[in-house]
């Protein structure tokens, strides 16, 4: 075989690959999804939103697990986004080259790739569990979202401090150079310029904690009833899911379907809405 | 070639302007980037409302000295100067300036066009409310007027709030140049300014630079010569970290005193 001919057959094999790894990706990824849709749309109903989670065989939704899962993940998210932007943009703008910004970094990638199931049992200790001070000496809601807050910083932390090394420093020196102070320089001109990168960081947080069940078991527990008091125990739809799922009842085998459905379209939602929010933003060019 | 400071190649000539005309002196100024020196004694007189430029090849340390006069370059921790730089009788290198007040005083403008992320107006704005609190007539009228000194108030003035970024490279720099006398500086310091415009651009920042000269002092790092030669009543040329010759621009490029700067205008080197 000629040399050109057999060059030309490796990439037409190299090609081909790509295509079939592709392909399997994709194809998971569409099957997943269908059986998510085909199984979860059947318990789809009204009665999800205003009902509470049911005893087997009996009429119920997940009502209690909804506002459950918003109320955790929303403190989660507020506390997340808080500490994780600061944090970022102290690594990327003030202490990030001294040790202790070395070792703080460093730290932070371990906490990204921690296990979920770590996380929980921590909090666990620190907040369930009864011979501690800082114990509630029961499962709560503040428990699962502190516990949630925990997985979704690290990941806020790295992408504003990814963000915020993308800004030209020129800008930093023209914020400066007008008198400006560090603080004023950061708050009105970096942070502004890098809005829609630090709202991904958020997004990606927000998709981390959204669909987390074990750090829930530990912490929030769960609750068959409506609750909207976060220092008692608190339902979530993941941990339903996941108790719903392991029963042999066929009615709640459905709405385990249909909460999965659930967090699937909400976190769809709130990339789709935030990358529209920024896009608005950009648009005043 | 060596960079030692003894170095008698290197002895500078210096024809200042003339005496009381000062509004800034630098004398033997040298600065270190870390272990590394790139300014050697380095003196620069600057003459009040007039337009002075820096010229020299690459790495020569022009910028070096321009980023000197407003104390930008503590942003950077390992970078330091020593000597003199006298500004209304008190020398701005020293711990006790208060740098944000200088640099309302000493205004800057750089390489690339660097608007902020916000509208024209509140770019313009952005050092006044920082340094004063103007009613909303007083600063509305302030951009108005810093936009039309620098030229940019007629192609700006039916979209004022709109963001700076939607701007081509020319206007955004003018929008710089704009933002940086709003403030009201005595000194407006320029880091090679058309360096990334294109000739029609570069024709109006030059205009608006010439304009600017009766009421501001100027002082203009840059690569192109011609630029030099049109724009500035005294050119400092500098090589090495050295300042070679430093005098009134048209004996500079006509009569250059020292055979380095005749060599470099001449296009011999460079």
């Amino acid at each position: 075989m000629d040399r050109a001919l057999r060059r030309k057959l490796a990439n037409y094999v190299f090609i081909g690959l790509c295509v079939i790894g592709t392909a399997i990706a994709l194809g998971a990824l569409a099957l997943i999804l269908w059986s998510l849709f085909s199984q979860g749309i059947g318990g789809m109903n009204p009665k999800i939103f205003t009902m509470d989670t049911p005893a087997a065989g009996s009429e119920g939704g997940l009502r209690n697990a909804i506002v459950g899962s918003i109320l955790m993940c929303g403190v989660g998210m507020i506390i997340a986004v808080v500490v994780g932007i600061l944090a970022g943009t102290w690594l990327a703008e003030i202490g990030g080259d001294t040790t202790y910004g070395h070792i703080v970094r460093f730290l932070n990638d371990v906490l990204l790739s921690a296990p979920s199931i770590l996380i929980g049992l921590f909090v666990y200790e620190l907040l369930v569990f009864k011979s501690n001070p800082l114990s509630l000496g029961h499962f709560s809601g503040w428990a699962g979202a502190i516990s949630l807050a925990i997985l979704a910083t690290p990941i806020v932390t790295r992408t504003t401090e990814d963000i915020l090394n993308l800004q030209p420093n020129a800008l930093r020196e023209a914020g400066m150079a007008l008198g400006a102070s560090q603080f004023t320089t950061i708050r009105s001109i970096i942070w502004k310029a890098a809005g829609s990168g630090l709202l991904t960081g958020g997004l990606l947080g927000f998709a981390r904690i959204s669909g987390e069940t074990a750090p829930l078991l530990f912490t929030a527990l769960g609750n068959q009833f409506y609750n909207g008091n976060l220092s008692q125990p608190m339902a979530s739809l993941p941990v339903t899911m996941f108790n719903f799922a392991l029963t042999p009842y066929e009615d709640l085998n459905k709405l385990a379907w249909a909460g999965a459905l659930l967090v699937a379209v909400a976190v769809l939602g709130v990339n789709i809405l935030g990358r529209w929010l920024a896009r608005e933003k950009n648009a005043g060019h | 070639m060596t960079t030692d400071t003894t170095s008698p190649d290197f002895k500078s000539v210096i024809v200042p302007p003339p005496e009381g005309s000062l509004v800034l002196e630098i004398r033997k100024l040298n600065f270190f980037y870390g272990q590394h020196q790139a300014l050697f004694g380095v003196d620069l007189p600057v003459k009040k409302n007039a337009i002075t430029a820096l010229i020299g090849p690459s790495g020569c340390g022009k910028s070096t000295l321009l980023r000197t006069i407003n104390r930008i370059y503590d942003l950077y921790p390992g970078q330091r100067a020593e000597g003199e730089i006298l500004f209304e009788g008190e020398n701005l290198i020293g711990p006790k300036v208060d740098v944000a007040a200088l640099r309302a005083r000493i205004g800057m403008v750089f390489q690339k066009p660097t608007p902020f992320p916000m509208s024209i107006y509140d770019n313009v704005a952005f050092g006044v409310r920082l340094h004063s609190s103007k009613s909303k007539a007083e600063l509305d009228e302030l951009v108005e007027s810093s936009l039309r000194k620098a030229a940019l108030w007629d192609e700006v003035k039916d979209k004022l709030h709109k963001s700076g970024l939607g701007l081509s490279g020319g206007q955004q720099q003018r929008l710089c140049v704009a933002r940086g006398i709003a403030v009201n500086p005595e000194i407006l310091l320029l880091d090679e300014p058309a360096s990334a415009l294109d000739p029609i651009s570069t024709a109006k920042l030059e205009d608006t630079l010439e304009e600017l000269k009766s009421d501001y002092t100027i002082v203009i790092v840059t690569h192109n010569l011609q630029q030099a030669a049109r724009l500035s009543n005294y050119t400092g040329f500098m090589f090495l970290g050295k300042m070679v010759e430093f005098g009134p621009t048209e004996e500079l490029f006509v009569k250059p005193k020292v055979d380095k700067t005749g060599d470099y205008i001449g296009g011999r080197f460079g």
